[in-house]
This record gives structure tokens, C-alpha cells and sequence, in this order.
């Protein structure tokens, strides 16, 4: 076993630079260890051919425009600053674009980043006109068009591509977003039990990962974000709305009875346009506005 | 595979040696004074939310929201209305529901876009004499002219 495992890691190596050749690697590991013997010999022949075609390849030059802003620098103003990036030699991601500025070329770039893999919601910014995570945007390949990147639009900017996320964050704070019941005393004495379909209805909600992207895609957020909730809030104040385990439907609902928490929306559908996470935070504030025309608030229904 | 081969070396070592690289994790320990005092702290603006238990029990708005799908769907249906049956009463219903819907209307638009105490009220004011006007003289135009069905249709 252990023998095997250490010809795996030998043959493993070069297939890094050619896929088809590990999968033929593997299904020879599969059958016996004297296939798996003769191959590295065809894989360093094929590492070779790679190596020295590479440096005939054009190098493809993208422009990429990036918004700077530094606070500590007294009296700097926004600007644009252009990098040159061969995309020959950078990842296929804007976020690997990003990283290799700031790893090769400018260590001052500041940008949020964490899981590079569209779960954290970190690198959340406007790239080529659109909100989305860098980490899941492909590079433009067209070399002839600079990609422009901004920080999320209408946020304040701590440092070039950081937003400042307060408001953001407290509003999701505002909502109450954990589950809460009437009666606290049986408290953690068991599991509260959901139906499957119960579970299904908090699919495509749940998966949120607060990036933002809606939020700040919306006009009606831009021009008031200080009280209206914005879409990605609101999605998940109907998450907890009609989770079956929640007790506090009515008193979720009563709290957006103003004009302008839940009624700034006006359907414009940026944010389900936007969503990174193919989510629809549009749709589920629409369903809001359907439950607060029905439900029945307990003052009135007493009285 | 080259994923795979990266994680076996780390289980190799051990998942220790992960945590006892404490320079990543490097944070200064007391901040600057200019951060603290940065204009930049939101928080300090939003308007502080309530208690779920404390909110307040008015249906207002969405009183208004179902009241503006309402308004809607009969001005859709009104229309047809006033091609087929023209008469006294689609035309005062026409003055009303079309005069009420711009009214509704041009308030949102107020509201997303007017900003502070005495301007909004200025401007809702207005609204509302303009929408006084319209009724007043498509209810004029009903009594004293053809009436808004036989003029549009």
C-alpha cells in the first residue's frame, strides 16, 4: 500500500501540467504497478515537449484599471491606476489577477480576500461594470479592452477596494437573524424538528453568503441606504420568516411596516442580475410584500 | 491530483505546525488614534432598530401596498370598460383611479428621491395639489365636455 501510494505521488507530479496524461497515469495505477512503472518515461517526454513549446507562446497583455484611494496619504484623491498582466503566466481568476499585482508588482493594492472560492463573499467588488466576487469572475481574454475594477458601488471606501460594511452588517443585525421561539425554557433540551419539505423551502435562501453584491447593485439601496434594508437583509429576513422552527413570523412582518425598510423596493431586479451565488433576493422580497398584505398581526386580530 | 498531493504532504506533517504559524496572524495591538476617530464609523448613524417585541402594531403600509395593487388592477380593467360600456360611471371611475394612481405614483417617487423633514413636506404638498387639480379637471372635462371615455376610445 504504501509502496503504492509513493509511485502515485511520483506520477502525479508532471500531470499537473497535463490532464489527459494523469487520467491515462491512473487507470494504469488501477490495473497494475508495472504500467504504472513504464509511464513516467512517456510523462517526462511530454513534460519536455511542454516546457520548451512554452516560451514560443505570445504573451497576452491585459490591461487592468483599478480604483486607489488612500486615506492615510493627506489630501489623495481617487484615482485609477493601470497594471500590465500577462495572462500567460496569471491564474484565470480576477482574484489571481489581483494577487499576483499585489504579490509581483504593488504591495500597496488593498483588497479583501479569503477563500478564493466564492464561499467567504471577501472579495466582493465592481469588475467591469458589474458587482460580483473576483474570485469567481473569469478574466476578459480579450487583450484589446481593459478590465476596470472599482470597490462595491455607493459604500464608503476605507482603502482601494475595501468598503466600509458597518451599515451592511448592522442592518443584517437589525433583522434578528437566528431562530427564536416563544418559549425559552425548553431551551436546549432537544432538537426542534423540520419536515423535509419544510427544509426545502429555505433552499436558495440559506446559501447567502452577505457579499453584498445585491445590496449595493440596488438604486433604491444607493439612494436610501440608511433605512431601507436592501435585498440581501431582506432575503434573509424572509429566510427566518419562514423557517417552520421560527415563532416570531408576525413580529418579523410588523417590523417592516414603514415605508421605507421592505417598500424602497421597487422591483428593479439588480440584485437578482448580480447575485454571484445565482440566488433571488428580488423574488423573496416580493413574497415578503405578499405575506405582509396577508398576515394577521396579533394586536389587530385581538382587538 | 496536484490538490491532493499538496493535502497528503500537509497530513504528513501533521495539522500542528498550521497553527503555530502565529506571524500570520499578526494584528497591532493598539490602534492609531486617527483610526478610531475615523468619519467613517457608520454604525454611529443607522437608526438604532428595535426589539422585534416592540414593534409597532400600524399596518400602514402595507395597507398602502395592497391598496396600490388595487388601484392597478382596476385601472386595468377599467379600460376595456371604457371601450366597451363609455358612460357617466367609468368616466368618474377612469378621473379617479387614474388621478389616485398617479398620486400613489409620483409619492414613491418622492419618497426614493426627497431627502429631509421640510423638503418632502414641500414637495408632498405639492403632490398634492397637483393631484387636486387633475381630479378637479378631469371631473370638469366629464361634466362639461364628452367625458375622458368617448375622447380616448
Amino acid at each position: 500500500m504504501v509502496s503504492s501510494r509513493q509511485t502515485h505521488s511520483i506520477l502525479v507530479l508532471p500531470s499537473e501540467s497535463c490532464s489527459k496524461m494523469s487520467i491515462a497515469v491512473l487507470s494504469s495505477l488501477g490495473r497494475c504497478g508495472f504500467l504504472a512503472f513504464r509511464s513516467p518515461v512517456g510523462l517526462v517526454a511530454v513534460r519536455h515537449a511542454q516546457t520548451a513549446a512554452a516560451p514560443a507562446a505570445e504573451p497576452r497583455i491585459k490591461k487592468f484599471q483599478v480604483y486607489r484611494w488612500d486615506p492615510d496619504t493627506p489630501g489623495d484623491k481617487p484615482r485609477m491606476q493601470t497594471y500590465d498582466i500577462d495572462l500567460n503566466t496569471c491564474g484565470p481568476m480576477v482574484l489571481d489577477a489581483l494577487i499576483k499585482i499585489k504579490n509581483e508588482m504593488d504591495s500597496t493594492l488593498t483588497f479583501r480576500r479569503s477563500c478564493r472560492e466564492g464561499i467567504c463573499g471577501s472579495c466582493a467588488m465592481n469588475i467591469g461594470g458589474g458587482n460580483t466576487l473576483a474570485c469567481l469572475n473569469k478574466i476578459d481574454t480579450n487583450t484589446s479592452k481593459p478590465t476596470k475594477i472599482y470597490p462595491l458601488p455607493h459604500m464608503y471606501v476605507v482603502k482601494d477596494l475595501v468598503p466600509d460594511m458597518s451599515n451592511f452588517y448592522a442592518q443584517y443585525k437589525s433583522i434578528e437573524p437566528f431562530l427564536k421561539r416563544k418559549d425559552e425554557s425548553k431551551e436546549g433540551q432537544e432538537q426542534y424538528t423540520q419536515s423535509v419539505d419544510d427544509r426545502q423551502k429555505l433552499d436558495g435562501l440559506y446559501e447567502c453568503i452577505l457579499c453584498a453584491c445585491c445590496s449595493t447593485s440596488c438604486p433604491s439601496y444607493w439612494w436610501n441606504g440608511d433605512k431601507y434594508l436592501g435585498p440581501a437583509v431582506l432575503m434573509q429576513a424572509y429566510r427566518w420568516m419562514i423557517d417552520s422552527r421560527d415563532e416570531f413570523t408576525e413580529e418579523r412582518l410588523s417590523k417592516l411596516q414603514d415605508p421605507f425598510s421592505l417598500y424602497r423596493c421597487h422591483t428593479i431586479m439588480n440584485c437578482t442580475k448580480t447575485c454571484p451565488k445565482g440566488l433571488n433576493p428580488g423574488k423573496a422580497i416580493a413574497e415578503i410584500k405578499k405575506m405582509m398584505a396577508m398576515y394577521k398581526d396579533k394586536k389587530t386580530a385581538t382587538a | 491530483m496536484a490538490a491532493v498531493f499538496r493535502l497528503s504532504s500537509v497530513c504528513h506533517r501533521g495539522v500542528k505546525p498550521l497553527f503555530y504559524r502565529s506571524t500570520l496572524l499578526g494584528r497591532p495591538l493598539a490602534l492609531p488614534l486617527k483610526d478610531q476617530e475615523s468619519p467613517y464609523l457608520l454604525s454611529a448613524r443607522i437608526h438604532a432598530s428595535q426589539n422585534l417585541d416592540a414593534a409597532s402594531g400600524s399596518t400602514a403600509a402595507s395597507l398602502h401596498w395592497t391598496g396600490e395593487r388595487v388601484v392597478s388592477l382596476w385601472l386595468l380593467a377599467l379600460l376595456p370598460a371604457g371601450y366597451f360600456l363609455p358612460g357617466a360611471v367609468v368616466d368618474y371611475s377612469l378621473a379617479a383611479a387614474l388621478t389616485l394612481h398617479g398620486h400613489w405614483g409620483i409619492g414613491q417617487v418622492l419618497t426614493d428621491y426627497v431627502h429631509g423633514d421640510t423638503k418632502i413636506k414641500m414637495a408632498n404638498a405639492g403632490l398634492f395639489l397637483l393631484s387636486t387639480v387633475t381630479f378637479a379637471g378631469l371631473c370638469y372635462f366629464n361634466y362639461n365636455d364628452v367625458g375622458i371615455c368617448k375622447a380616448w376610445f
